[in-house]
């Protein structure tokens, strides 16, 4: 396991999710003048020009996008195969996280996923799995 | 009608060249772009003294001053460089030509050199040798990396899968790109899989990489360089061979376009909206052409759902049609659209781009392995999704 990646978790941009993961939440950056989703995670809203957004909890679920199983080791701690998912959430559609899941599991398009939260070293990551 | 874009033609492809593509070249980046130069420079007519601008890829090892020094060009007055990696051949191409256009050069040498096989393999993603925290600094890397997201393989192959989804592709649709390819590469001696026919039945067999995507969707990887020489419509008229014109040229993104590299694609509202349908409208606009103007293409091919999705961005079949259109003929030979002439990145090799605009300059001066008759113009596509860039070439 020590040869699996860790995130940045202080970032200033996206530094507020990884302190909801580690609290067992899933958040979002969101505008608030206009409402619009700011993901990947940012501070000054490109739809409609405010410098006032936050974060802001979410449902732990979503619907699977799509996913890839990868069958070639592409780096050292992903042992092939695995799963690499895509997730809508569903309190705030169009705004997706990835998630690995081991092996080949079986998944369908649009299929009910719920976050799971991994402790990795001293950072948590929000998984999916089929709800 | 809007007014003709100022650059249309006034611009033009006078020499191109390239090394041998193997998986160990046993030389140096710089000595594989001095080569690729020299013949760029020969062709055209030109000495290396001639060279006046240098136009690079960012993700190239070799920088411009290292390459004027190899090549001994001492009167240097213009560079740049365009990214990232793929996206950048017809987007460096573009530089050339504002220089040219603007008097601040008179003669641009364009290039990308890489050792892709023996060296640095972009296919393991730009981070493989990152150690500690990934990501921040707006690269977003932490949002992929830590979960096994780390190549631009599995991206293209979540994208694969959700066009099958959506639009009903198949398998079989992708693999007639990648035969389409093979094919084109079967008749050039230059190309890496010049002696390695591929079948449907062998394309079915080969191993996935990637579900949906199987190792003949890939590009290969290639040690070698490309380079073409670019300069004015006037001073063309003097070279030796006939001039290849630039009818059109454009850099695109699309709203909501992400930051960051490859990845972060998928974040966008909509995943599969693709900067090329901007490139394309931009192209066809600046060129005065449509696609029933286009007799030939060289498509950007990564991965073979790259090029299925651009046949329905470029404006050769409607949306979701780009797999029908993949095996209904047309691009191969006699086809309205034969595509990927010398084999492109899936066959010939992989040079991020810039072999298909060397195939698209030789194919309107009649010098391609599968030379498509009476071929008056040729659409040259760069890489896809994060931005994009692409050209209209025509017949001198």
């Amino acid at each position: 396991m020590s040869d699996l990646p860790i995130p940045v978790t202080d970032d200033a941009d996206t530094g507020g999710f990884w302190e909801a993961s580690a609290e067992g939440v899933v958040r979002v950056r969101r505008c608030d003048a206009c409402a619009a989703v700011l993901h990947l995670p940012k501070v000054y809203c490109h739809r409609c020009g405010s410098w006032d957004s936050s974060w802001q909890d979410v449902q732990p679920t979503g619907t699977l996008y799509t996913w890839t199983t990868t069958y070639r080791e592409l780096r050292p701690g992903f042992t092939p195969p695995y799963t690499v998912v895509l997730v809508d959430l569903d309190d705030a559609p169009g705004a997706r996280l990835v998630g690995y899941l081991p092996g080949e599991p079986d998944l369908r398009m649009g299929m009910a996923m719920r976050a799971e939260f991994e402790p990795r070293g001293d950072t948590t990551l929000v998984q999916w799995v089929p709800a | 009608m809007s007014e003709a874009w100022a650059g249309r033609d006034a611009t033009a492809i006078i020499g191109t060249g390239n090394t041998d593509y193997s998986r160990a070249s046993g030389r140096s980046v710089l000595t594989l772009a001095t080569q690729a130069s020299l013949a760029a420079i020969a062709d055209a007519g030109l000495e290396p003294g001639d060279i006046d601008g240098i136009v690079r890829c960012d993700f190239d090892v070799v920088t411009h001053n290292d390459l004027a020094n190899s090549l001994g060009i001492t009167d240097l007055t213009f560079w740049g460089s365009n990214g990232p990696g793929g996206s950048a051949p017809s987007a460096m191409v573009g530089q050339a030509v504002g220089a040219l256009m603007s008097g601040q050069a008179r003669n641009v040498l364009v290039y990308r050199s890489m050792n892709g096989r023996s060296g640095f393999r972009l296919g393991k993603g730009r981070l493989q040798a990152a150690s500690g925290p990934i990501g921040g600094n707006g690269t977003y890397e932490e949002f992929f990396v830590p979960y096994g997201l780390v190549s631009p393989g599995q991206m293209w192959a979540m994208l694969a899968r959700r066009h099958m989804h959506e639009y009903g592709t198949t398998e079989d649709q992708l693999g007639a790109i990648a035969i389409a390819c093979r094919d084109r590469a079967n008749a050039n001696p230059n190309a890496q899989m010049s002696d390695r026919p591929l079948t449907m039945d062998g394309y079915h067999a080969s191993p996935v990489i990637s579900s949906p995507l199987r190792l003949v969707d890939y590009c290969l990887e290639t040690d070698g360089a490309c380079a073409v020489v670019i300069t004015t419509a006037d001073r063309a008229a003097d070279r030796p061979k006939n001039p290849v014109y630039i009818s059109a040229v454009t850099q695109a993104v699309i709203p909501d376009m992400q930051g960051g590299l490859a990845s972060p694609v998928l974040m966008r509202p909509d995943p599969m909206l693709l900067p090329s349908t901007q490139v394309a409208a931009k192209l066809y606009e600046r060129s005065g052409m449509g696609p029933e103007d286009i007799d030939v293409a060289q498509f950007y091919d990564c991965f073979t759902i790259t090029v299925l999705v651009q046949f329905e961005d470029y404006g050769f079949c409607k949306p979701g049609e780009g797999g029908p259109f993949a095996e209904s003929g047309a691009i191969e030979p006699g086809g309205s659209l034969p595509i990927n002439t010398s084999g492109g990145n899936l066959s010939d090799g992989y040079i991020h781009g810039m072999s298909h605009i060397v195939e698209g300059a030789r194919q309107l001066r009649g010098e391609s392995t599968s030379q498509v008759a009476g071929a008056e113009t040729c659409l040259v596509t760069s890489g896809l999704p994060i931005t994009t860039s692409g050209l209209i070439l025509r017949k001198g």
